[in-house]
């Protein structure tokens, strides 16, 4: 494992009005989530808006502090680092955000956009670093003369391949992709997708993916994380989940991807009703008044995960029902 | 709802002939719609594919007369609506009779299409009062209550006072669809309304506006990047590329035996639900340049087949079959 997060938790205060202070809550965004990620994987994370799947990145890039559990990387607890520590990390975990037009700097030409990393993390040559950065520009299939430009002069496809150089400069072993290319035209999404499976096996990178669009993840990913509300509901390697997904949640948010192909028919609607507030969730079992399969028990008790089979494991009381 | 949809179904409600909108600044033109010709009939949904910048949106406002001013304006066409070339009404008509009347428009984000301030109740309510159908308070409140019925909006006469922002997305784009639905339009643009939302509420949506269809027979235009989402609702797909129709057809045709390079690149280069592949396709290249669109087929850099007469000539629209046509020079040469 390179990767390990131990029951994570995060709660965001949510503030009451300024003058009287005090805190009218939290925001439960992350609540007590553990998986691993093993080198060479790619670990992605789906669920709606609100899941908690960006909070999970953010925690895991250190751009955030867990409110508790641990994050360890590379047999090192990220929680307890100093900040020598925290840079020497970074060195190692890189990122690649959704939207190359906010993630680089307009004012900055392509070069120092790139040179910044190396920059912040040793002392290269001038030579030397030219020599990376066409080396990087070169894996991510742009010309040398791109170095000149401002991030105006390119397309958002191009745009992308300079934010996965970047990421690339100080070579990691470990990249955070967040919805790598839900901001992309659909005509580019395809050339992205392939430039980042074919870096990852010439480099041996470990992928964390954090994704809303189902098939696009069973396409990249060799392990699947399904959240919901703040918890992990589904856990295993894809194709199994998405050939037999056994959460009712799973269930719904697979049922319910359009396909294209209009043989297939109408999505299924398997779930009712709509997210519930990380304000104030359900109790027990945070889907249970959306689930079609709900039971007394779902309200009053939370489903802990359970293994299924050897590397498989989801949190569902319909599973103990069966298995009893 | 009272004339009988059945008795309409098949008979267009909008012809757009050889339509061009044109944006004009100040470094350039930009050929944003450049010749399309379409037509929707009542009762069915028209999907507009492409990516961002082919012009399907700028399309939808063209319909509506609200291509953004100064710059953009058409330049040549005609759009005709339930008979009325709309392109010769001036603002004023448009206002009256036409816009939220005989078309209404769904937009993407429904959180920036209601206005804050106001109630549900008051915004709905105001199709009503601005179009002169309703007369009275009590009768408005009545007439929102059942519209907002009709969008599966539970208990609605409890929750008609409330503003925007006790609802959520999915409700909200509810709200909306009821608004385009109050007029009893007969034309119904909707630019990617579930873009914004979950996939398990976009199914809902998208049930929603086909059951819609059903009950009032209006014709509906819906733009997509998704192919997944239209191959769900539409019963006719247009992909367009650059500013044009590349290919038109019915939503099986257009799926299982698309004829243009560009469709046929589109449907590979996404990935499938349940059909895991090593390598996916990808269309090599970028959108062409607006302000300079190539001379010939605006896809030929990026095209596979492309041919010598692909970069000097725009090819024409060949039908290929009944009811499906594309603009590829390839089409009936390989038969």
């Amino acid at each position: 494992m390179i990767l390990e997060i131990d029951n994570l938790v995060k709660h965001f205060p949510v503030g009451g009005s300024f003058p009287f202070g005090g805190s009218k809550g939290e925001v439960k965004a992350v609540d007590g989530v553990s998986f691993g990620i093993g080198a060479g994987e790619t670990f992605a994370l789906v669920g709606e808006s609100g899941c908690g799947k960006t909070t999970i990145a953010k925690l895991i890039l250190l751009l955030e502090q867990p409110t508790s559990g641990r994050i360890i990387f590379d047999g090192t607890d990220l929680t307890s680092l100093n900040r020598k520590q925290v840079k020497e990390y970074r060195r190692n975990a890189q990122a690649v955000f959704q939207d190359p037009y906010s993630s680089l700097n307009p004012r900055m030409k392509v070069r120092d956009i790139l040179a910044e990393p190396i920059r912040a993390h040793q002392t290269m040559g001038r030579k030397d670093l030219e020599r990376r950065l066409d080396e990087v520009l070169e894996i991510v299939g742009l010309p040398e003369r791109a170095k000149r430009n401002y991030p105006h002069e390119f397309s958002g496809g191009q745009r992308q391949r300079i934010a996965v150089a970047r990421a690339l400069t100080l070579n990691p072993k470990f990249i955070v992709l967040d919805e790598p290319i839900s901001a992309l035209d659909v005509s580019i999404r395809a050339q992205i997708l392939n430039l980042l499976e074919d870096i990852q096996k010439e480099l041996g990178l470990t992928y964390l993916i954090i994704a809303h669009d189902l098939a696009l993840v069973e396409h990249v990913s060799t392990t699947v994380g399904v959240m919901y509300l703040g918890n992990l509901v589904e856990i295993g390697p894809t194709a199994q989940v998405f050939d037999d997904p056994q959460h009712p949640y799973t269930q719904a948010l697979l049922a319910a991807v359009p396909r294209p192909d209009p043989k297939h028919g109408l999505s299924e609607q398997l779930a009712t009703g709509e997210i519930a507030s990380a304000l104030n969730p359900p109790s027990g079992c945070k889907f249970h008044p959306r689930c079609p399969h709900v039971l007394d028990v779902c309200s009053q008790d939370y489903p802990e995960l359970r293994r299924i089979g050897e590397s498989r494991a989801a949190g569902c009381h319909l599973l103990e029902e069966r298995s009893a | 709802m009272n004339a009988d949809p059945q008795a309409k179904a098949g008979q267009p409600v909008l012809k757009v002939d050889d339509l061009r909108t044109h944006i004009f600044l100040k470094r350039g033109t930009v050929q944003a719609v450049d010749g399309v010709s379409f037509h929707v009939n009542a009762g069915e949904t028209l999907g507009l594919v492409g990516e961002s910048g082919s012009g399907k949106s700028m399309t939808s406002l063209s319909i509506l007369r609200l291509t953004p001013k100064p710059g953009a304006r058409t330049v040549s066409g005609r759009i005709e609506i339930d008979g009325i070339n709309v392109l010769d009404l001036d603002e004023e008509t448009m206002v009256r009779d036409i816009r939220g009347k005989l078309v209404s428009m769904i937009s993407q984000d429904p959180m920036t299409s209601l206005n804050p301030v106001f109630s549900i109740g008051d915004q709905v309510g105001a199709a009503f009062r601005y179009h002169d159908l309703v007369q009275g308070r009590s009768a408005i409140r009545e007439a929102v209550v059942n519209v907002l019925r009709r969008v599966r909006i539970p208990s609605p006469e409890r929750r008609l006072d409330d503003f925007p922002h006790q609802y959520s997305g999915g409700m909200r784009q509810r709200v909306v669809s009821a608004m385009a639905i109050a007029c009893s339009p007969k034309l119904m643009i909707a630019d990617e309304p579930t873009s914004n939302l979950d996939v398990t509420i976009q199914v809902q949506i998208i049930r929603l506006l086909r059951e819609i269809q059903k009950e009032t027979g209006v014709g509906l235009i819906f733009i997509t990047h998704d192919m997944g989402v239209a191959a769900n609702i539409c019963d006719r797909v247009a992909v367009m590329y650059a500013g044009r129709i590349v290919e038109i057809g019915d939503v099986e045709t257009i799926f299982a035996n698309p004829s243009h390079p560009y469709t046929q690149g589109l449907l590979d280069s996404i990935p499938h639900l349940g059909r895991r592949r090593e390598r996916l396709y990808s269309i090599p290249g970028n959108p062409p340049d607006m302000q300079n669109p190539p001379s010939g087929c605006r896809f030929a850099a990026r095209c596979p087949h492309v041919m010598d007469k692909c970069r000097s000539e725009y090819p024409p629209e060949t039908t290929v079959a009944p009811g499906h046509m594309a603009a590829c020079w390839l089409v009936g040469k390989s038969g």
